[in-house]
Parts: C-alpha cells; structure tokens; sequence
C-alpha cells in the first residue's frame, strides 16, 4: 500500500467570520464549528478556545486530541467506520493539518485527568504543549449518562477535526511524505536480505473510558489482526479512553504513532517493514491468553525475524505486554518492548506489575510517579475543579501560591508507551 | 577558590606504603596531604572542592578488625567534617572494595555526610553496597583511574552541594534501584529502533529496564528413598537460639549461624527466638517450630517417614540480605552439608 | 472448560446490580484488603479469571476493586498467585487518596469498576 501524506503548515489559528486556511493561517469561524459540535443533541452546549505553545494556559481535564486531516485521493475517508463510511484506508493521498489539534475537554467523570500547560516545567513533559491548539469544552444534557457523554464528546471532536481538515482539500501541502509498503512475496523478492519487522501495537480495551476502536469496531471484540501501517494514517485507530493520562493514546498518537513512523524511515534500509499487528488489553485473563497466543502466531506465519511492542496504559497491560514478548520470542522473534513506569514518587517501588527474563530489551517513557510542581497560570481552559481529583494528585496538590503538585501522570501524554516522547528513565 | 571540603579514603597500596605484605597497615590520618589517587581527584574538582585529609588503612586491617577500624575512621571524618566523603576507587580489588563500600556506607548513613566510591561492577563490594552509597562503575585495573575521577569528581561535588543527583546513564554511577527520569537525546519509538536493528544483527545494547533479577534454580530430582535420608533445615526466617549469641543482623545479615539440634524435639519460647526483623515477630517467637520446624521433622523421624534429622540447622536473616551475601553463605554450609551426608534440604522462609 | 465464576467484590454497586443472580462474595473492605481477599481464595486453589489491576484509575485512587474466580477448586494455580502479588504490591506505589472525593465521585468509580468488570463477564460468559 501507498499513501503520500501532505503536510499543510499551520502557524496560527484565529477566530474569523469564515473558515479557511490562507499563508498557514487556519481561521475559524466559532459559529460554525459550534453548529457541527452541536450536531448531537446530547450536546448542550460548546465553547470553544485558542491555546499557543508559550501562553500561560492550562487546559483540562483534557479527553481527546486529534490531528486534523483530509482524504484526497484514494478509497475511504478519515476515521473510516466512525466518520466516513467503511471502507480500507491508508492509500492515495491524504492532508494533514500539521503543528495544530483539537483538544477535547469536559468532566465525564468526577476524578478526570489530562493537563496541557502550555508554558512551564509541565509544558516540557506533554507533547501537546507544541501544538497550536483548538480547545472545544463540551458540556451534555442534563442527566446523561456517563457513557452516552463520553461517546458524544468523542464524536464531536472528530466531526470538528474532520470539518477543519475539509478546509484544506484543495491546498498544495508544503511537504509530501510517502510512505509504501509491499505485499508479502513482493518484499521477499525486493529486500531478500533484509529482516523481516512489523510493528505489535496494544490497544487499551477494558470497558468505559478505557476503550479504543478500529474501523469503529470495539478493540475489546477483535482478536489480533494485521494492518497496512499507513491505515493509522488515516484514522483507522480513534481512542475513547480518557483515564490514565500519561500513557494513553489520544487519537493523535494514533494518526501520527511514532513507531510506524521511525520503522518506515528504516524500511528498506535496515529491515523490512512487514505488517502493523493489533491486539488488545482485555480485563479477562483468557482473552489475554488467546490475543497473545495469536499476536505470536501472526508473528511466525508473517515469518518475521523482529518486532517492536508497544503498550498503552498502567497495571493490567503490563501482564499483556511480558506475554505477547515471552510468546513472541519463543517464536524465535526478537522483540523489543516499550512501557512506562510506575517505580513510586521515590522511584524504588518495582516498576511494572509482570515481568519476564525474555523481556531483555525494554525502552522506558519515565516513571509516571514522579512529582512535578506546576506553577499556577494565568488563564484556566475547563476547569480546575477537578485537578485535586484526578489521578496522582493528592490532598496537599493546590498550594497556597496557586501552583499545583503533582504526579507525571497528570500530564496529557507525559510518559507515552508508544515512544512519542524522549522522556526516559534509568 | 576552593570551598568544599574532601576526605578521601584509601588502602595501602594506592597510599603506596606497599602491596600484600602491608596489607596490615593500621588506620591512619594526614591531614592536609593529599595522597595518589586523590591528586588526580583534586584535578578535577577544577578548584571547587579541595582533600582536606587523606584516610589511609591497610586491607587486612579493615576486613579483620572490621569493627574497630570502622569506629577509628568514622571518628577521623567526623572530626575532620568534610562536605562529601570519597573511598577508593577500589576497581577489582575485592577487600579494597568492601572496605571502600563499608565505610563510605557507614560515614553517609552514621555522620550523615554524602559519600561515593568507585569499583568495578564484578568486584563483590558493587553487589553490596551499590544501593547503599553511588558508586561509580569503573574499569577493572587502576590503568581505568583517569575514566574513574572523571566520573567520580563532578559527582561528588553534586552531592557536595546538594545538588538534584540525574540518572545513572548520565552520572555515571551503578544503578541503584532508584529509578530516575531524563530526557533521552532521541524519542523513545527511534530508540525502540535503533535497540531492535542491534538485537537483530546480534550486537550488544543496553535495555533501559533490566527486569528484576531472576536466579531461578532448577530443583534437584524427588529424594527417592525418603525414610533412609538425612534431612537438614536451612532458614532465611532468622531463627536463632534464644539470645542470638552470633548477633546475626536483623536486616541486611553479613554471616550466618550454624546450630546444634541434638536431642532438642520442640523449640520453645524460652529456647529459640528470631532475629529476623522484616516481619512481625510475635508467632515466630512464640513458637520457632513456625518458621524451623523441627517438631514435625522430630516426628517424622520417629514415624520412620524421614531418616533422620540432621543435627545441625543454618539460619540467617533474608530481610535486606544482599544476594551475593546469601550466595556466599550457601557456598560455604553447601560443602558443610555434603561433607555431612544430607541427603535433602528444607528450605524455609518467612 | 470452565464451570463458573464468583464474583468478588467491594463494589455496592456491583453488589447491587449481581447478588440475586450471580454467586457474589461482598465484603465492605478497602481496595487493598479485597485484594488480599482474593489472595487468600487463590491460596485455597480458586483461579484468577480477571485481572486484579483492571482498569486504570490507580489503587488507592479509586476504593473499588471487582474480580472474577473461578467456582472450582484445583491446585493452587501460579500465575494466579504472581498477578496478585503483583497487584498488591502495587497499591504501595500510590498514594491513599481514596477518601477525599465528593460523594457523587464515588458513584464514578462505582460505576467505572461495574463497567470492567462487565467486560471481563462478556467474555466470562461465552463459556457458560
């Protein structure tokens, strides 16, 4: 599979009267995209916000973040299966509005998590504190249900980042990435020499608020499977998780995962570049043992000589990951894995909650426990209600200046499992 | 303009006062002299920290009169109160390595002064006491005492100040069991990458996560005569006679005690006791037979089940032991129990 | 094949929803001590069917915690053992926060515990 991936720069995002793109400037009209978030009843109201990289905002508690895209050329649309009509992603042409986000936001439960400070020390631990980002506060119909909440927030999010990606359809991107995968007896006879990778990438599948989905198809519900890696491109993967967030993947992640991007950089070159395996992280012990069993077995008939794993979340994905590494290797396949630890605020607690002597080559994003003070900002997009809430914050978390103590884990995407950050520990 | 004050300690070969044959080189104090290694040090402070005194002891001398030359070292820092206090590096020297660890353990945790050392990952001080004190990883002869200082000077002066300590990656140091965060050069998925294509063409990398330690023991086939056998006790629950006369640690133990069993059917309150001070002592001192069952083994004996109950039993504390430490006993009662014809072990724990 | 589960709980909520249909053990204990609850029954040879650290509001964040057993009995079965321990282990790597929330927070957590659990049954029961 083909797919060339444009990317439209954007410098910076204003509220206009009229949506458009012009010299990298997005304009907004906040009328329009209030009326496609608004599209779902279950919505009451929007409001939505600008926060630049450098600004004195905190945004929280932060659900989704999406990249922006356009399909151009090719089958399908982005999110197939959610958005757009099902059908395969990942060739032709695609625009991405790049250096920009949607950021989702709202209370769906009492003890949410997710900051991005866009300035300060927190700034230098979410990747998002980067991004130009377009921030929509979601509040529901009285009485909702949490889980009806949670699916109209998501939803809201990727119609506005599919109504801002629309705007540049007929752009020249400033950059065209290409990447191209070959079929299987192809890439035997174009790299005989060269071993043979793919990329196993766990999906958070648990239950409300820990969910993800593909083709919108609830991860819990598939059994391992394999992709092009340029569908992901496309929006083949969305999150509907928003607990843990440090290490869960929002759906930015997702469209630009950093593993399928640093293995096409050595494909051809140092390895071929086989297959994206997915799999999941079910809460019931012998979904695990079946997902594992079958990552394993995709492995060995793919005929693959080394894999990269990739986790997402604390606790029970730990015991996904050490199995899909022990069955993998004993597969003869080498694997490398990458996690995220919990090792306690002092960092001498044991770090994941499994382990296993085959796991010899681990990448770390940090100890999620670490305390972190964030000094107060200026400006409060959301609510702080919940900051002394949410997960690793404790009762002495609101100083009396204002600042906020904290764990790592607080910070939207601080210590991602998929290698998204240079964030490590030793 | 030097302001932070150093005692280094080292042995008597690095004091060049001689090799083996001095080894028994009793403590002693310069102060205001800087001796071998610490020249090399004092470059390297780069004129922010200056030795305020050289600790000389022979290694013979520590390990053998572990206690007394302890106390006279810790009395010679405590009056000297330096800012940080610097031992070896001792590189593959193994008693030199131990009495590197032990007193720089000793003065950081009884003077509360900050300490390192330097050795060599393999020299068995590391195992020791690398959770203790940082120490530095250096090669195994003294050619590596120029990488060493490197290392072990901007350290000591960050402990000196009070400085935030990084990641051992960075500083250098063995890793400690604490785990630190940092910011890698490169993102994590290029470093998934790049670890993958070396583990692919068989080349050595380093994991950033070595899982914890597993030493797993493949057990011995069934004793197959057992009412033949001679079965000894082997405890890591600290159970001692009643008034530990070894003194066997309640934490971290340095020996073990062997102890005579004959004729004794029942360990009473009154009789045994544990030293063992990870766990609440209340049942195993009530009754021993808890954690040392020599009641049941009594038992068996007379049942005719087991052959007999060896008459001697090895304890020690498991709480805090170093793993070395616990090797190097069972190395050594190992060959006492073969020696001994026991024909099986019970192991038991807490 | 599998003859069964019990659910073990802490969870009012789940208590609620499950103890006239399903074998349901309830005890009004903290997240930590349900656990060791579940660890005793793996002792006397009950197997782990779910994951102790479902989901991931963190022990000691959140005071709920559901698990599924197996109804059986058998030897007392390792991997059970290790994952508990684990999970144990685990609580003493957060710190306790689990009584600072708003009485409606609570219902979250009831809540979001029912849903993991829910999903480790939807599996559970394709074998009944």
């Amino acid at each position: 599979m083909r797919l060339e991936l444009g990317h439209i720069y954007i410098k910076d995002i204003q509220f206009a009267s009229e949506s458009k793109i012009e010299n990298g400037v997005l304009y907004v009209s906040e009328e329009a995209v209030k009326a496609v978030a608004l599209e779902d009843e279950k919505i009451k109201s929007v409001s939505f916000d600008i926060a630049k990289p450098g600004e004195s905002v905190r945004i929280t508690p932060v659900k989704d973040v999406i990249e922006p895209r356009v399909k151009v050329e090719g089958r399908g649309g982005i999110f197939p299966g959610v958005i757009a009509k099902v059908d395969t992603v990942g060739s032709g042409k695609t625009y991405a509005l790049k250096g920009m986000a949607v950021v989702t936001a709202g209370k769906i439960v009492g003890f949410q998590e997710g900051i991005i400070d866009m300035t300060g020390p927190g700034a230098d631990y979410t990747p998002f504190s980067k991004t130009l980002n377009l921030v929509m506060v979601c509040e529901p119909v009285d009485d909702i249900k949490q889980h009806d909440y949670e699916k109209a927030v998501r939803f809201a999010g990727f119609r506005v980042a599919t109504y801002l990606g629309e705007l540049a359809r007929n752009l020249t991107p400033d950059e065209t990435k290409v990447y191209e995968t070959c079929g299987i007896k192809e890439g035997i006879e174009k790299y005989p020499d060269l071993p043979r990778v793919a990329y196993v990438q766990m999906l958070q599948s648990q239950g409300l608020l820990h969910d993800t989905y593909v083709y919108g198809v609830d991860a819990k519900k598939i059994v391992p499977t394999i992709l092009s890696p340029t569908e992901v491109m496309d929006g083949a993967i969305v999150s509907g998780n928003c607990v843990s967030a440090c290490d869960k993947n929002p759906t930015y992640v997702h469209e630009n995962n950093p593993v399928v991007e640093d293995m096409f950089a050595q494909h051809g070159k140092a390895f071929n570049f086989v297959a994206h395996i997915i799999t999941n992280e079910n809460v019931y012990l012998a979904d695990k043992m079946r997902s594992s069993d079958w990552t394993a077995k995709l492995c060995r008939m793919l005929d693959l000589d080394g894999v990269i794993v990739s986790q997402e979340g604390f606790g029970n994905p730990d015991t996904d990951l050490i199995m899909n590494c022990k069955k993998i290797e004993a597969e003869g396949v080498k694997t490398v894995i990458i996690t995220d630890e919990y090792a306690g605020r002092d960092g001498k607690s044991q770090s994941l909650a499994d382990s296993d002597p085959a796991a010899d080559a681990v990448v770390t994003g940090g100890n999620a426990n670490q305390v972190i003070i964030l000094p107060k900002l200026d400006k409060v997009i959301g609510t702080l209600d919940y900051v002394t809430k949410i997960a690793g914050a404790s009762e002495e978390t609101l100083h009396e200046d204002g600042s906020l103590e904290v764990e790592l884990q607080v910070l939207t995407g601080a210590t991602n499992e998929t290698g998204f950050n240079r964030l490590s520990a030793r | 303009m030097a302001n932070i004050k150093v005692v280094h300690y080292i042995n008597q070969f690095f004091a060049q006062i001689g090799g083996e044959e001095k080894a028994d080189y009793p403590v002693e104090l310069r102060k205001g002299e800087v001796v071998g290694p610490g020249m090399a040090l004092t470059q390297n402070f780069k004129g922010e920290a200056e030795i305020i005194a050289t600790i000389i002891c022979g290694d013979s001398y520590f390990n053998e009169n572990i206690d007394k030359a302890k106390a006279e070292i810790l009395d010679m820092v405590k009056e000297q109160a330096p800012d940080v206090f610097i031992a070896g590096p001792a590189f593959n020297a193994g008693r030199y390595g131990v009495a590197c660890g032990t007193i720089a353990a000793a003065v950081q945790e009884e003077l509360g002064i900050p300490s390192l050392t330097g050795m060599y990952v393999e020299n068995p001080g590391a195992d020791m006491f690398k959770n203790q004190v940082y120490m530095v990883a250096t090669k195994n002869s003294a050619a590596g005492m120029r990488d060493a200082v490197k290392k072990m000077a901007p350290l000591a002066l960050k402990l000196a100040k009070g400085e935030p300590i990084g990641a051992s990656c960075q500083e250098g140091y063995m890793p400690n069991g604490v785990r630190v965060n940092f910011f890698e050069e490169e993102r994590g998925s290029k470093r998934a990458v790049d670890m993958l294509i070396k583990k692919l063409a068989d080349k050595p990398f380093t994991t950033e996560f070595p899982m914890p330690d597993f030493d797993r023991v493949e057990p011995n086939p069934a004793v197959k005569d057992l009412a033949h056998a001679k079965i000894a006790l082997v405890t890591s629950g600290g159970i001692v006679p009643k008034g530990n006369p070894d003194h066997i640690e309640s934490s971290s133990a340095s020996h073990y005690g062997e102890y005579d069993i004959t004729g004794v059917m029942d360990l009473t309150e009154d009789t045994y006791e544990t030293a063992h001070g990870g766990y609440d002592p209340v049942y195993a001192n009530e009754d021993a037979d808890r954690v040392l069952p020599v009641d049941v083994l009594r038992d068996m004996e007379k049942e005719g089940i087991i052959g007999e109950l060896h008459h001697l039993f090895y304890t020690t504390t498991g709480n805090g032991t170093a793993v070395a430490s616990a090797k190097a006993f069972a190395d050594e009662f190992s060959q006492k129990l073969k020696a001994d014809g026991v024909d099986a072990v019970i192991l038991t724990s807490t | 094949m599998q003859d069964g589960y019990i659910v073990l709980t802490n969870n009012p909520l789940v208590f609620e929803k499950l103890h006239s249909t399903h074998e349901l053990i309830y005890r009004e204990v903290s997240y930590e001590d349900i656990l060791k609850e579940a660890r005793d029954m793996i002792h006397q040879g009950h197997q782990l069917l779910t994951h102790p650290l479902s989901g991931s509001v963190k022990p000691n964040e959140t005071p709920y915690k559901s698990m599924l057993l197996s109804k059986s009995k058998g030897r007392m079965d390792q991997a059970s053992v290790r994952l508990i321990e684990y999970a144990l282990d685990a609580c003493k790597k957060f710190h306790f926060r689990g009584d600072q929330f708003q009485s409606d927070v609570y219902e979250d957590f009831q809540m979001i515990d029912w849903t993991l659990l829910e999903s480790g049954m939807t599996s559970a029961d394709v074998w009944r």
